[in-house]
């Protein structure tokens, strides 16, 4: 890591540690959200960012995630029994899920994921005897840790922080090892890959499950941060909006979806000044930037350092492009 | 003694067309076997037979005696056959270091002591000779996009050696790389082949290429083999010239 980049992760840390101390409710709340959705962002971004395996289901995991831990609490299920089961559960969908990915790709996998989460939102939404339909789940408690409540804003904001930070630890384990080097492969090459002994049968199910499991954690955290769940939250929306994040931090970029998880659930807020356009001016504020940099925030930022770098340094830079030409 | 690779009678359709029709040869061990023919002749659909991407329509594939035919091409790599492309088939984005260390990775431990494990998979001072060996410490960790199309193609090579293969297929290794890189490419494989006493089966147009590097040379034309024999009786069989210029 560079030394710019290394104070960058410093200071936001430094801030999502201590912001939230002078915010009031509402504050509190949208810093929650960024780390739920932060999370289903970074499994996303395993799955699509690094394997290259395009998914629009991410937000019926975060649906499968959020119904199994309040429909499970509501059972009188302790919230961490719950909470593993949410993830298996999203787990072994997910896995499921993978089996197309072995047969179709790129758009067609999309449709096919785009089904899924179409299906589960149906589920949803018309399994009244499981689910309530449109009425939801309501009353959902906040947790304990370890005798600690966690029912105000504050304490539940840093439980969710803690889990965004262990599997942000954990994906960057997981992509700094073979595994991850495997799930490039897959991206760029799957026949090459292939031929160099990868089973990428077994690393496109993994990278799908994986992804998906997030998507799990994230609605195992989101229940009890919003308390009410309806199935609408899960529909097309949530899964398209995962994407977007994913995208506009820099698809492949390890640290892209805390980005663009960020733009995404700020940016409404601070447009509320324009009010009824709001949605439209977010709209053509995306369709630019994906027009100017279709990698995201980060792959922007890799850029200005780039050019920086090569204003420093021209001589280099040239022999560069002479051992680059082809 | 067993020979490594034996081909009996492969057979391969595409539809109407018969692109490999009933061919056999055998390579023994420490052989470089050169196969020869003009485009379409079914070079590269024979290859992708013998190696598991293609499932050929009929006959049957040995490795070392074992009938491998119908195999994944991942279960074969790690039997130790391995290959390269004929078009460039490096992993662009990956510096030429972690290329090797994937070309090898999955030869050791396990799904999970390749999770828990290093991240290099303990293979870094192995991708660290390959590419001393063959010459790429100036560019070792440059995104392999970026390397010259010679420079890739020494890196497709020796991605193919990374796990110590028993068997390498190379399918047109010359292609589209210049003279000087070409003289390098050759003697990397000869040094290559000594030192590891493996077995290749080479591809190529180039044919002061083959003749330098092979010992026997397979000549196919419209998927069948019509000659065998030494390099320096290939290139005066009447035969083969007539197929390459004939029609």
């Amino acid at each position: 890591m560079t030394r710019l980049g290394a104070v960058g992760l410093v200071a936001a840390v430094v801030t999502a540690l201590v912001l939230p101390l002078f915010l009031k409710g509402y504050g509190i709340y949208l810093l929650s959200m960024w780390a739920v959705l932060t999370i289903a962002a970074l499994g996303l971004n395993l799955t699509l960012g690094y394997a290259g395996q395009v998914s629009l289901a991410q937000g019926a995991f975060v649906g499968l995630g959020a119904y199994t831990v309040a429909l499970l609490m509501q059972a009188g299920w302790p919230f961490p029994v719950a909470f593993v089961c949410a993830v298996l559960l999203c787990f072994v969908i997910g896995w499921g899920l993978g089996y197309p990915a072995l047969r179709v790709q790129h758009h067609y996998l999309a449709f096919v994921t785009l089904a899924f989460n179409t299906l589960v939102f149906l589920v949803l939404r018309n399994e009244e005897w499981l689910t309530h339909g449109i009425y939801g789940v309501s009353g959902i408690m906040r947790p304990a840790l370890l005798g600690l409540s966690l029912g105000k804003p504050l304490a539940y904001y840093y439980f969710c922080l803690g889990m965004l930070a262990l599997v942000a630890f954990g994906l960057w384990w997981m992509i700094r090892s073979p595994w991850g080097r495997a799930f490039v492969a897959l991206r760029e090459n799957p026949v090459r890959a292939l031929s160099l002994g990868l089973d990428t049968r077994r690393y496109t199910l993994m990278a799908f499950a994986i992804g998906s499991s997030l998507g799990g954690v994230a609605g195992a955290l989101y229940a009890p941060l919003v308390q009410f769940i309806e199935p609408n939250s899960f529909a097309l929306g949530l899964s398209f909006n995962l994407l977007l994040m994913v995208i506009v931090g820099g698809s492949g970029y390890f640290y892209g979806p805390f980005l663009g998880a960020l733009v995404s659930v700020l940016l409404p807020e601070w447009l509320r000044v324009t009010q009824g356009y709001y949605l439209i001016v977010y709209a053509a504020a995306i369709m630019f930037m994906m027009a100017v940099c279709p990698t995201g925030l980060f792959g922007l930022a890799q850029r200005a350092a780039r050019a920086l770098r090569t204003k420093r340094a021209p001589a280099a830079a040239a022999l560069q492009a002479e051992r680059t030409r082809p | 003694m067993t020979p490594v690779l034996q081909v009996s009678n492969l057979r391969k359709s595409f539809g109407g067309i018969t692109a490999v029709d009933g061919v056999s040869f055998e390579v023994r061990e420490g052989e470089i076997l050169g196969i020869i023919g003009p485009n379409g002749s079914g070079k590269s659909t024979l290859f992708n037979c013998v190696l598991g991407q293609l499932a050929p329509s009929d006959g049957e594939v040995r490795i070392d005696g074992k009938p491998t035919t119908g195999m994944r091409p991942c279960d074969l790599n790690r039997l130790g056959v391995s290959r390269t492309f004929q078009l460039l088939q490096v992993f662009p984005q990956l510096s030429v270091r972690d290329n090797l260390i994937l070309a090898g990775q999955e030869h050791k431990g396990t799904m999970a002591s390749r999770l828990f494990g290093a991240a290099d998979a303990g293979l870094g001072g192995q991708a660290a000779q390959m590419i001393d060996f063959f010459r790429l410490a100036h560019v070792a960790d440059e995104p392999a996009g970026s390397l010259s199309y010679g420079q890739q193609k020494l890196l497709d090579a020796a991605m193919a050696f990374m796990a110590g293969p028993r068997l390498v297929l190379l399918d047109e290794p010359a292609g589209g790389v210049n003279l000087t890189m070409l003289a390098n490419l050759r003697e990397r494989l000869q040094a290559y082949h000594r030192e590891q006493k493996a077995t290749f089966v080479v591809i190529e147009h180039q044919m002061e290429f083959v003749m330098a590097l092979c010992t026997r040379v397979v000549v196919l034309a419209e998927g069948r083999i019509i000659a065998e024999g030494l390099p320096q009786d290939i290139r005066k069989n009447p035969v083969v010239i007539e197929a390459y210029l004939g029609h």
